[in-house]
């Protein structure tokens, strides 16, 4: 209950507002009197409120008061209020009292004070004077607010501020008109408008106009409190660029449950549909290379009689007769097809399963059969090997990967150099596995192209390149998880293409069999 | 490498073995260009590829022979006493490989080209490593004159 102790002049203030209303209840003054009229409000206050008079000591207390700082009444009751302030603060109070004594009021100062148990916290607090009849001031009281949770809010909206600027996906927020109310980072780098530019703008500027008609039916489920989630559709950049894009959009309400707009995550998602089509491409082009494969074992026979057939002929006619002219043409024709042939149909196996193998072993067998013609263009080749460790792969795929690009080596030294081969074991941000290095000394390769080398049908070997190669091989390694990178340099001296694939020891788990490539 | 194979087989080989004490005693090892045309012994079980490699030979000045399995060649090495041997990997009963390290191990002094382009025959290459054998490979398709080429230089 309630007690005051006239000769001590203190309030003290022992219970809450429950017990007062039940005091109320319970029959008490139906004429209050006022003090303890405001007592009960002190008391059921759910801030501190506290009275000190001029020489600093606390002379009330409520019971918010004790449960913010920790202190009981009778703790505190006659101690000074430097109690509760932490030493270093001290010098607070002089100022303090300096205002209080010249009757200034002070309002919502922010400051830290100290708990029972030494903690520190944030608080505001505003002081005001009291005064007597005559208008002097004889104490101060205090009406604290614990702004540790309000810190910890501002905190968290900083926070959440921070990660939204640095999300990669765009987050935006709009109103129900469509007009945008926050831009961030991320959007800036996928649209190319600044905030500057959008805040306050209609999101209906990023959206083309054959597809304006979206957003009608975006703010109609917005209003509905509907959410969408990972709708995939095409917008518009500040450059007039198309790109594609998931977005997800959920309505944003206000305290009472009112829908007052969107928010939305957009995801450019262009590189990933770059790849769906080109995988979807790529199965189309693994059925035609399943079946070409099926048929080279039958091409490649009859095209090697062919090639000596007509050879012979050739022999046997008649020097620059029209016929022997004729036969030349037909040579070099099957040449190119021969080439061809070689070049994607030679190795391929239909090797569903992988195998245990020794990387350099399958660098060697593609070595023997570019071993003669490497003689022949007076290229010497450079072997290191150190992987110890078998790996699985599938052997057919490898062995094309690495024929595709010793061949190209070999393309690249006309005149000879040297073929650089080397193994390591490796660990990577891709895990640990084998890294193989295939350096030659040739021409190099443009800048130019080589951003290009991977691109289907690209080739720099005009009617003697598929253009299919390099990006056969980008396939069948990165379908298995493994890795090809390739630098080159061109010039006078030191020119020469460096090949990196990575193939990890721990395979990703195995695509489908309709993955599989030529 | 298992040899389970019928009787003409097992004749061709006491006959290859026969063959190889003369060849070894008899003959002096290689040849000299100018003075001996190169022997070369071409095997391919798609007769149109042997018959046709071999004449191309015959008429780049060498002495070819063509042999269409690799019991047929094996039988053919010790009268011919070849210094290249010629043959395609993939052949139904003995495989190129296979011909190769019986000729390897016997008559070490004889070049071995092998000829392939199939599928396939990156195991078969495979077990020949296994046992300590390795041999140069030619990718089919391929114009006869880079083999022509290829037989001219050194092995």
């Amino acid at each position: 209950m309630m007690s005051f102790h006239p000769q001590k002049k203190v309030f003290q203030v022992s219970s809450g507002a429950e017990s007062f209303a039940q005091w109320l209840d319970d029959g008490g003054a139906p004429a209050l009197d006022p003090r303890i009229h405001l007592a009960g409000i002190v008391a059921s206050s759910e801030d501190p409120i506290i009275s000190k008079n001029l020489d600093g000591t606390i002379i009330s207390w409520n019971s918010a008061a004790t449960r913010v700082f920790g202190y009981e009444p009778e703790e505190i009751l006659g101690r000074s209020i430097l109690t509760l302030i932490p030493p270093e603060l001290h010098h607070e109070e002089q100022e303090i009292m300096r205002k209080i004594r010249a009757c200034e009021r002070i309002e919502h100062f922010e400051t830290t004070r100290m708990r029972k148990n030494g903690e520190r916290f944030p608080i505001s607090v505003t002081i005001s004077p009291i005064q007597d009849a005559t208008g002097k001031v004889i104490a101060a009281s205090k009406i604290a607010r614990d702004i540790s949770e309000k810190k910890k809010n501002d905190e968290t909206r900083f926070r959440l501020a921070a990660i939204v600027d640095s999300a990669d996906d765009g987050i935006i927020s709009k109103d129900l008109n469509g007009i945008v109310t926050s831009w961030n980072e991320a959007a800036r780098k996928i649209f190319g408008y600044t905030a500057d530019e959008m805040l306050g703008q209609p999101v209906l500027r990023l959206i083309p106009a054959d597809l304006q008609y979206e957003e009608d039916e975006i703010l109609r489920k917005l209003r509905a409190g509907q959410r969408i989630e990972h709708y995939e559709t095409t917008r518009q950049k500040k450059n007039g660029e198309l790109i594609e894009v998931s977005v997800t959009i959920s309505p944003i309400k206000d305290e009472a449950g009112k829908v007052i707009g969107g928010s939305k995550i957009v995801r450019d998602i262009s590189d990933r549909k770059r790849v769906e089509r080109l995988v979807l491409q790529s199965e189309k082009l693994s059925a035609t290379g399943r079946m070409a494969a099926a048929i080279a074992h039958e091409i490649n026979n009859p095209l090697e009689s062919l090639m000596n057939i007509i050879f012979l002929a050739r022999t046997y006619s008649v020097a620059d007769s029209r016929v022997h002219n004729l036969l030349l043409t037909a040579e070099g024709e099957l040449e190119r097809v021969a080439h061809i042939a070689r070049q994607t149909l030679g190795y391929y196996k239909d090797t569903g399963a992988p195998t245990e193998v020794h990387i350099h072993d399958l660098l060697e067998n593609v070595l023997a059969v570019y071993a003669s013609k490497m003689i022949a263009s007076g290229i010497k080749v450079d072997r290191r090997y150190a992987d110890s460790q078998a790996i699985m792969v599938s052997k057919g795929e490898m062995l094309q990967v690495f024929s595709n690009v010793v061949a190209n080596a070999n393309d690249a030294m006309p005149e000879g150099g040297v073929l650089a081969i080397s193994t390591r074991e490796v660990s990577s941000a891709f895990g640990d596995g084998i890294e193989i290095l295939i350096r030659d000394s040739g021409v190099g390769i443009e800048k130019d192209n080589l951003a290009r080398i991977f691109e289907p049908f690209f080739t720099t070997k005009g009617n003697l390149g598929t253009g299919i190669g390099l990006w056969v091989t980008k396939q069948l390694l990165e379908q298995r998880g493994s890795q090809i990178r390739i630098s080159s340099r061109v010039g006078p001296t030191n020119s020469g293409t460096t090949v990196t694939i990575f193939i990890p020891f721990a395979r990703p788990e195995v695509r489908s069999e309709a993955t599989q490539l030529v | 490498m298992r040899l389970s194979a019928p009787p003409e087989a097992i004749y061709a080989v006491e006959q290859f073995h026969k063959g190889r004490a003369e060849h070894s005693s008899t003959e002096a090892e290689g040849f000299e260009l100018g003075r001996d045309r190169a022997r070369i012994l071409v095997v391919d079980d798609q007769k149109l590829i042997a018959d046709s490699l071999a004449e191309i030979l015959r008429n780049e000045g060498f002495d070819a022979v063509a042999a269409y399995d690799g019991w047929q060649a094996l039988k053919a090495v010790p009268g011919f006493r070849p210094n290249w041997l010629l043959s395609d990997v993939l052949m139904p009963r003995m495989n190129g490989v296979q011909l190769a390290i019986s000729i390897r191990k016997n008559f070490p002094k004889i070049g071995i080209l092998l000829l392939s382009g199939q599928a396939g025959i990156a195991e078969i290459l495979q077990e020949g490593l296994r046992h300590g054998y390795q041999f140069e490979l030619i990718a089919k398709p391929i114009h006869p004159l880079h083999i022509v080429e290829r037989l001219k230089r050194e092995r």
